[in-house]
C-alpha cells in the first residue's frame, strides 16, 4: 500500500468531518474520490499530507500511513521527508497555488534542485518553450499552462503518490481534457499512484480506476471505476448517477433531482433524509462499510430503488411563439481598453461582430469557455454595457440572474426589501406589495416568512431561487441566466433548472441561459448558440447541434465534455 | 520606468508648487508684521515702511510669489528674517542633524515594526505590549518620561543635543573618519529622541506587516510549498516574507515622510539643533521665507520617500509594473 | 486524541488569529468610547475648582487633601484643569474626524459611484491632498493665521478629509463591483437609490471603525501642537500646552507636566481600545 487509512475521525473547529473512513491507495492505481462539497474529501487529502490547518484546531484520531511512515504521531521532520519523497500535490487554482513573486523555474528547482531536469519535466508536460518559460511568472500564464506547471511541480520529485485536489475544476473543458490525459500518462509512466479528488463522477469516469463516494464524512461506497458507475450498489451514488446531467438527458421531462438535506444528522445513516429506501433502521444506526472488491456501507437492497424516471409532467418546452423578436443584435462589438497601471495595454475584442435575435418566450442557450465574450453578451442585451459598435433592440423589460445568488443580493437588506423594490414603478398599496411579494415567494417554492429573512440567512440553492423571485415578481419579456447553478452542488443544480424552466412556461418569457456545460445548454435551450473568441461559431436547434456539429470548434467542445460511457 | 520616473517628477513639482504658495497666500493673511521681527520692536514706523519695499512686502502677491519662484529655481530660498542669513544656508547648517536623527528613528521602527509582526516569543508578546501602548502615548510625554528614567534616574544617557559640536553630518563624519569616542557619544544622544520618533511608526508598520504575514500564511502557494517538504525556514523566508513585504513597505514609506514632519516635537524637547527646532523658532517670528524653505525641503523629502518605496514594491512583486 | 498531524509552527505568525469575539469585554470598551465624551461634556461639573483662578498652594503633589491630582506652578487645581482640558482635546479630536468624516465621506461616496471622468478628477484632488506632508501643513495653516484652538482645528481639517475620501471611495469601489448593484440597476432601481440603499449602507461599519480609531490621532496631533505652542492660547487649559508650560518643572516637580500628558494618553487609549472593539463587534455581525 502507498498510503492508507484507517477508522479516520478528523474534526476542524469541533465539527466532526470525517467520521471514520478506511481506505488504501495501492501501487500504480487513480483512486478517484467523489463528494459533494462538505464531504470530506478535500480534508482527507490535507490529512495524508499532515498539513491539517492548526488553526481549525484538528482533532484527529485513527491511523494515517504514507510510504510507511505514520502521518499522526512522529517527528514533523520524519513528515516533511515523506512530504518532499514521496507525495507530489496538484490543487484546484494553479493562480493561487503558484508563489506570484517567484519565477516558476525557481519554484521547480526548490524540488529538483537541478535546472536541466527543470527543463526535461516542463518539456514532459507539454509546455513548449521550456528553457525561456523558466524565466516568466506565474501570472504570465494562462490557466492551463500554470496547471501544467503545478503537475510538473508535484512530478518532479519523483512521488509514489500524486494527491490531484480538484485539478481540473477551474479549468475549461477542452483543457481539462488535456490536464487529464497527461496526468494518466504520468501514471504510466512514472508508475506512482494517483488520488483524484472531484465532485463530478464523469470527470472520475475518465481517468480512474478505483472510485470511493464519500458522503459527510464517511464512504458510501467503493469500487472498481466501471462496475461502480454500471452497477451502483449504494443509493446515494445511484442517485447522483440518475440526476447527472448529460447529453443524452431527455429534454422533454423534468430533470431528476435528488431531495435536499433535511433536519439533523443523527446517529444513523447521514443520507437517510434523502434516501427513497431509508428505513427505521437507517435513522438510528450507521451502517458498516462491507464487501470485497467492491464495498457499500448501506442497510437496504438497491434493486428495491425506485425508478427514476419521474411521471411528472413533460416539461413544456413548446416552440417559441411567433411574432417579432424580443431581442435583435446586429453586428454588436464590444471592446475593451486594457490597462497596465497608468498606461494603455491595447485592447481586448469582447465581442467581434456578433447577431442575434430571440423570439418572444423562446429559449436559447449560449454555450462557451472562459473568454468567449458570452458573458459580456448577456450584459449588452441587459444594458448593462453599452456595445462599441452595432445596434441592439430590445423590447420589453429584462432582468438577470447571476452566478453567485450570495452577491447578487444587497447583503443588509431584508428578501421582501429587495423583493418590493422592483414593484416600485407600479405604485402598489403596501398591503398589495406585500400579497406579491408572498405570492413571487410561493411561486418558487419558499415560505412566505423568508421575506423578513436576509442573504446570509439562506443556503445557497435558496438565494438563487429568491435571484428567480426578484427577477420574475414582474415578468420580464427576457429573462437572462448567467451561469446560474455552476456555483451549486449537481444536486441542488437541476432543481434550479427546474424551477427556470417552470417559470418560463407559466410566465411566457424568453430565456437567455449562459453556460459553460454543453449538456446544461442542450438541456435549456431550444436553441444553442456557440461562442468563441467574441464570435458566434455555430448556432442551431439544440439536439441537432449536439447530435450533428458543424463548427470544428463545436466538434472540440463536444469531444471534450466528460461523460459516462459504460 | 523613465516614464514613471517623470510622472513622478511632475508631481513633485506640482505638490511642491502648491506647498510653496499655501504658504505665500498664508503670508498674506496672517496678523504678525515680519519687518516688526526682522528689524526689532523698536523700530520706527518710516524705518518699517521703507523695508517693506526693499523686501518687496507691499508688491501684488503674485508678483512676489512669481519672484519667489524664479529665484528658487536658481537654488535662491531668499533670506530669513529672524537670522539674516540665507534660508539655504539655515537649512544647510540645521538639516544635517535632522536627517541623522531620522534616519536611526527610521531604522529603530523598522526593527521594532518587524519584532512587532513576526516575534512569537514571550519576548515578543512584550515587545508588543509595550510598542501599543507607547504608540497612544504623546511623544512629548513618551520623551519625558524617557528623560526621567534614562537621565534622570539612571543616569545612562543625555537628555539633550547631539554631544560634540560638530553642527553637521556628526554620526557619519565619526563613523566614516573613525573616531570611535565622538561616534559613540553621538550614539549616546541620538537613542532617546530616536527612540520617541520611533514608537508610533514601529506600531504602524508592525501591525500592517504583521496582518499581511497573515493573510499571505493562510495563502494556497504557501500551502504547496509545504507540500513540497520544504522546511518552515524555507516556507516562511521564499513564499511568505517577499510575498508580504509590500503594504509594510508602503507604510513604512508613509511613515518616514510623517517623521520628519513630527520631528519638530521631538527636537524642542530635546534641544536637538535640526529643522524642527529651526521651524519651531521661525513660526512665532512670522519668519516666512525659513518656513517656506523648510516646507519645500520636507516636501520634497517626502515625495522622494514615497517614490523609492513604490520602486521598492515593484522589485518585490513582479506583478506591480511602474 | 492528538494534532501531531499539525505542522509546528515556529516562524511567523499564526496564520488566522483565532477569532476573539468577546462581546462583554468588546461592548464595555466601546461603552468606554461614550463614557469619555460624557466625561468631556460634564467637565463644568466634575471639575471641583475653577481651572484658571489659583486656589491652593504652588506645585502640591498628588493626593494633597482638596487636590487629588496636585496643583500647579500657580496653585491652580490640575484635576480640574485636566478635565476641562480633556473636554477641549477629546470634543475637538470628534469635531475634527467628524467634519473629514462627512466631507471625506461624500467625495469619497461620489467619486466611488459616479466614476469616470468625476471619480478621476476628485481623486486626482484628493491625491494632491495626499501627497502633502498632512501635519506639515497643519503647521502651516496655524502658524500663518495664529495660534488659538480654532485656528488649529481648521487647519487639521483641512488636512484629514482626504484619508476619508481614499477609505470610503474604496470602499464603495469594491462593493460596486459586487452583482449586487448591477442586479439593483436591472431591477429598476434609480441611481440615487442605489447610492442611498445598495451602497451607503455597506461603507458604514468601516467608516465608523475608522473614525473612532481616528479620534486617537487626532488627540495626539491636537496635543502635539498645543505643545510646540500652536493650540489653545493661554490661560485656557489644554493638555498639550499645560505639558510644555510646565518643562522646566520636570526634575523638581514631575507631576505637573506629566499628568496632563498622562491624560493625553488615556484619551488615544481608549478611542484605540474603543475602535477595536467596535471593529469587533461589527465583524462578529457578520
Amino acid at each position: 500500500m502507498i498510503a492508507s487509512v484507517d477508522d479516520l475521525h478528523v474534526s476542524l473547529r469541533g465539527n466532526p468531518v470525517l467520521r471514520g473512513v478506511s481506505l488504501s491507495v495501492r501501487p500504480g492505481e487513480i483512486l478517484g474520490l467523489v463528494g459533494e462539497s462538505g464531504s470530506g474529501k478535500s480534508v482527507l487529502a490535507l490529512t495524508l499530507m499532515g498539513l491539517l490547518p492548526p488553526d481549525a484546531h484538528p482533532q484527529v484520531t485513527g491511523t494515517v500511513e504514507v510510504a510507511g511512515v505514520d502521518m499522526m504521531h512522529g517527528s514533523a521532520a520524519a513528515h516533511r521527508g515523506v512530504r518532499r519523497r514521496e507525495l507530489g500535490v496538484i490543487f484546484q487554482d494553479p493562480m493561487t497555488s503558484l508563489n506570484p513573486t517567484m519565477r516558476i523555474g525557481r519554484q521547480i528547482t526548490e524540488v529538483t534542485r537541478d535546472t536541466d531536469r527543470a527543463v526535461q519535466l516542463l518539456e514532459h508536460v507539454g509546455v513548449a518553450d521550456a528553457a525561456v518559460r523558466l524565466r516568466v511568472y506565474p501570472h504570465e500564464l494562462s490557466g492551463g499552462l500554470r496547471q501544467r506547471v503545478m503537475t510538473a511541480i508535484a512530478v518532479a520529485g519523483r512521488p509514489s503518490l500524486i494527491i490531484a485536489d480538484e485539478p481540473t475544476t477551474a479549468l475549461d473543458v477542452t483543457v481539462q481534457a488535456q490536464v487529464l490525459s497527461l496526468l494518466r500518462d504520468l501514471r504510466d509512466e512514472y508508475g506512482c499512484s494517483v488520488l483524484f479528488i472531484t465532485h463530478d463522477l464523469a470527470v472520475a469516469a475518465q481517468i480512474t480506476d478505483r472510485i470511493g463516494v464519500l458522503y459527510a464524512g464517511r464512504l458510501a461506497e467503493l469500487g472498481p471505476t466501471r462496475e461502480l458507475l454500471a452497477h451502483p450498489t449504494h443509493p446515494y451514488t445511484a442517485g447522483l448517477l440518475r440526476s447527472r446531467l448529460s447529453l443524452t438527458t431527455p429534454r422533454g421531462r423534468e430533470l431528476p433531482t435528488l431531495p435536499a438535506e433535511a433536519g439533523p444528522r443523527g446517529p444513523g445513516c447521514a443520507y437517510h433524509t434523502r434516501c427513497p429506501l431509508a428505513v427505521d433502521r437507517c435513522a438510528t444506526e450507521q451502517p458498516p462499510l462491507v464487501g470485497d472488491e467492491h464495498q457499500r456501507a448501506c442497510w437496504r437492497d438497491i434493486s428495491d430503488m425506485p425508478d427514476g424516471t419521474s411521471a411528472a409532467e413533460p416539461g413544456e418546452l413548446g416552440p417559441a411563439v411567433e411574432g417579432s423578436a424580443v431581442v435583435r443584435l446586429h453586428n454588436i462589438r464590444c471592446d475593451f481598453k486594457l490597462r497596465n497601471g497608468w498606461r494603455r495595454a491595447g485592447t481586448l475584442k469582447a465581442l467581434d461582430g456578433v447577431d442575434l435575435e430571440v423570439a418572444p418566450g423562446e429559449a436559447v442557450s449560449i454555450v462557451g469557455e472562459s473568454g468567449s465574450g458570452k458573458s459580456t453578451l448577456l450584459r449588452v442585451i441587459a444594458g448593462l454595457i453599452p456595445p462599441t459598435g452595432g445596434t441592439r433592440e430590445v423590447t420589453g423589460g429584462t432582468q438577470m440572474v447571476f452566478q453567485d445568488a450570495g452577491s447578487s443580493l444587497t447583503p443588509w437588506l431584508t428578501i421582501g426589501e429587495l423583493l418590493r423594490e422592483r414593484l416600485l414603478p407600479l405604485k402598489l398599496s403596501r398591503a398589495e406589495q406585500d400579497q406579491r411579494v408572498r405570492d413571487a415567494l410561493t411561486k418558487i417554492g419558499l415560505p412566505a416568512t423568508v421575506a423578513t429573512a436576509r442573504p446570509r440567512q439562506l443556503s445557497g440553492g435558496q438565494r438563487q431561487r429568491v435571484a428567480l423571485a426578484r427577477a420574475t415578481i414582474v415578468p420580464p419579456a427576457v429573462l437572462l441566466c448567467d451561469e446560474p447553478t455552476s456555483a451549486l452542488d449537481a444536486s441542488l443544480a437541476a432543481s434550479v433548472l427546474n424551477l427556470i424552466r417552470q417559470l418560463r412556461a407559466d410566465l411566457g418569457m424568453a430565456v437567455v441561459f449562459v453556460t459553460h456545460d454543453l449538456a446544461v445548454a442542450r438541456l435549456m435551450g431550444d436553441r444553442i448558440v456557440v461562442m468563441t473568441g467574441g464570435h458566434i461559431a455555430e448556432t442551431g436547434p439544440a439536439d441537432d447541434l449536439v447530435s450533428h456539429p458543424q463548427a470544428d470548434y463545436t466538434k472540440t467542445l463536444l469531444a471534450a465534455v466528460p461523460e459516462i460511457a459504460i | 520606468m523613465i516614464g514613471f520616473l517623470t510622472r513622478r517628477a511632475g508631481a513633485a513639482v506640482a505638490v511642491l508648487l502648491i506647498l510653496t504658495a499655501v504658504v505665500f497666500v498664508l503670508q498674506q493673511y496672517s496678523p504678525g508684521d515680519p519687518v516688526k521681527a526682522y528689524l526689532g520692536a523698536n523700530a520706527s514706523p518710516a524705518a518699517v515702511a521703507a523695508e517693506r519695499v526693499t523686501l518687496h512686502l507691499d508688491d501684488p502677491l503674485v508678483s512676489r510669489y512669481g519672484h519667489y519662484l524664479s529665484a528658487a529655481a536658481r537654488g535662491d530660498l531668499g533670506t530669513s528674517y529672524r537670522t539674516h542669513r540665507k534660508v539655504t544656508a539655515d537649512l544647510g547648517a540645521f538639516l544635517p542633524a535632522t536627517f541623522e536623527l531620522v534616519v536611526v528613528a527610521f531604522l529603530f521602527a523598522l526593527l521594532l515594526g518587524a519584532v512587532f509582526a513576526m516575534l512569537r516569543t514571550i519576548a515578543g508578546t512584550f515587545v508588543r505590549g509595550v510598542l501599543l501602548v507607547g504608540a497612544t502615548a504623546p511623544p512629548f510625554l513618551l520623551a519625558l518620561g524617557g528623560i526621567i528614567l534614562f537621565y534622570a534616574h539612571l543616569g545612562w544617557l543625555p537628555a539633550t543635543g547631539r554631544g560634540g559640536n560638530d553642527d553637521g553630518f556628526l554620526l557619519t563624519h565619526s563613523l566614516v573618519t573613525g573616531d570611535w569616542a565622538q561616534f559613540g557619544d553621538g550614539l549616546q544622544h541620538v537613542v532617546l529622541p530616536a527612540l520617541v520618533l520611533a514608537v508610533a511608526p514601529a506600531v504602524s508598520i508592525g501591525r500592517i506587516l504583521r496582518a499581511s504575514l497573515q493573510q499571505t500564511l493562510s495563502a494556497d502557494h504557501v500551502r504547496t510549498a509545504r507540500a513540497k517538504g520544504l522546511t518552515e525556514v524555507a516556507v516562511f523566508g521564499r513564499h511568505v516574507l517577499r510575498n508580504s513585504i509590500g503594504p509594510g513597505l508602503s507604510m513604512a514609506g508613509l511613515q518616514l515622510g510623517f517623521m520628519f514632519a513630527g520631528v519638530v516635537v521631538v527636537e524642542q524637547i530635546f534641544s536637538w539643533p535640526g529643522i524642527g527646532n529651526y521651524l519651531a523658532e521661525s513660526i512665532p517670528a512670522a519668519d516666512y521665507p525659513a518656513i517656506a524653505g523648510v516646507t519645500v525641503v520636507l516636501g520634497a523629502v517626502y515625495i522622494v520617500t514615497n517614490t523609492v518605496v513604490d520602486m521598492i514594491q515593484a522589485l518585490a512583486d513582479p506583478r506591480i509594473a511602474l | 486524541m492528538s494534532d501531531a498531524a499539525v505542522v509546528p509552527r515556529r516562524f511567523g505568525v499564526r496564520s488566522r488569529t483565532p477569532a476573539v469575539h468577546n462581546l462583554t469585554l468588546n461592548r464595555v470598551l466601546v461603552g468606554l468610547l461614550g463614557l469619555v465624551t460624557l466625561v468631556a461634556l460634564g467637565a463644568r461639573l466634575l471639575a471641583p475648582d475653577d481651572p484658571i483662578q489659583p486656589v491652593g498652594d504652588f506645585n502640591l503633589p498628588p493626593g494633597s487633601p482638596g487636590h487629588l491630582l496636585g496643583t500647579d506652578m500657580i496653585g491652580r487645581d490640575l484635576l480640574s484643569r485636566t478635565l476641562w482640558g480633556i473636554q477641549a482635546s477629546w470634543l475637538s479630536a470628534l469635531a475634527v474626524v467628524l467634519v473629514g468624516l462627512l466631507f471625506g465621506g461624500l467625495i469619497g461616496l461620489v467619486a466611488g459611484a459616479a466614476g469616470g471622468w468625476v471619480d478621476n478628477v476628485l481623486m486626482r484632488l484628493t491625491d494632491l491632498f495626499l501627497a502633502l506632508p498632512g501635519v506639515l501643513v497643519a503647521i502651516a495653516i496655524v502658524a500663518a493665521l495664529g495660534p488659538g484652538l480654532v485656528h488649529t482645528l481648521l487647519g487639521i481639517s483641512i488636512v484629514w478629509w482626504p484619508y476619508y475620501a481614499r477609505i470610503i471611495r474604496g470602499e464603495v469601489r469594491a462593493l460596486a463591483a459586487r452583482p449586487h448593484v448591477e442586479a439593483a440597476r436591472l431591477a429598476g432601481a434609480s441611481r440615487l437609490r442605489i447610492l442611498r440603499r445598495h451602497l451607503l449602507p455597506g461603507t458604514v461599519p468601516t467608516a465608523i471603525v475608522t473614525a473612532s480609531l481616528d479620534i486617537g490621532n487626532v488627540v495626539l496631533l491636537l496635543a502635539g501642537l498645543s505643545f510646540i505652542g500652536l493650540g489653545q492660547l493661554a490661560p485656557a487649559p489644554e493638555l498639550g500646552a499645560d505639558t510644555a508650560r510646565a518643562l522646566t518643572q520636570l526634575l523638581a516637580q514631575w507631576w505637573v507636566p506629566v499628568v496632563p500628558g498622562i491624560a493625553v494618553m488615556l484619551l488615544s487609549l481608549v478611542a484605540n481600545l474603543g475602535g477595536d472593539a467596535l471593529r469587533g463587534l461589527l465583524d462578529g455581525r457578520r
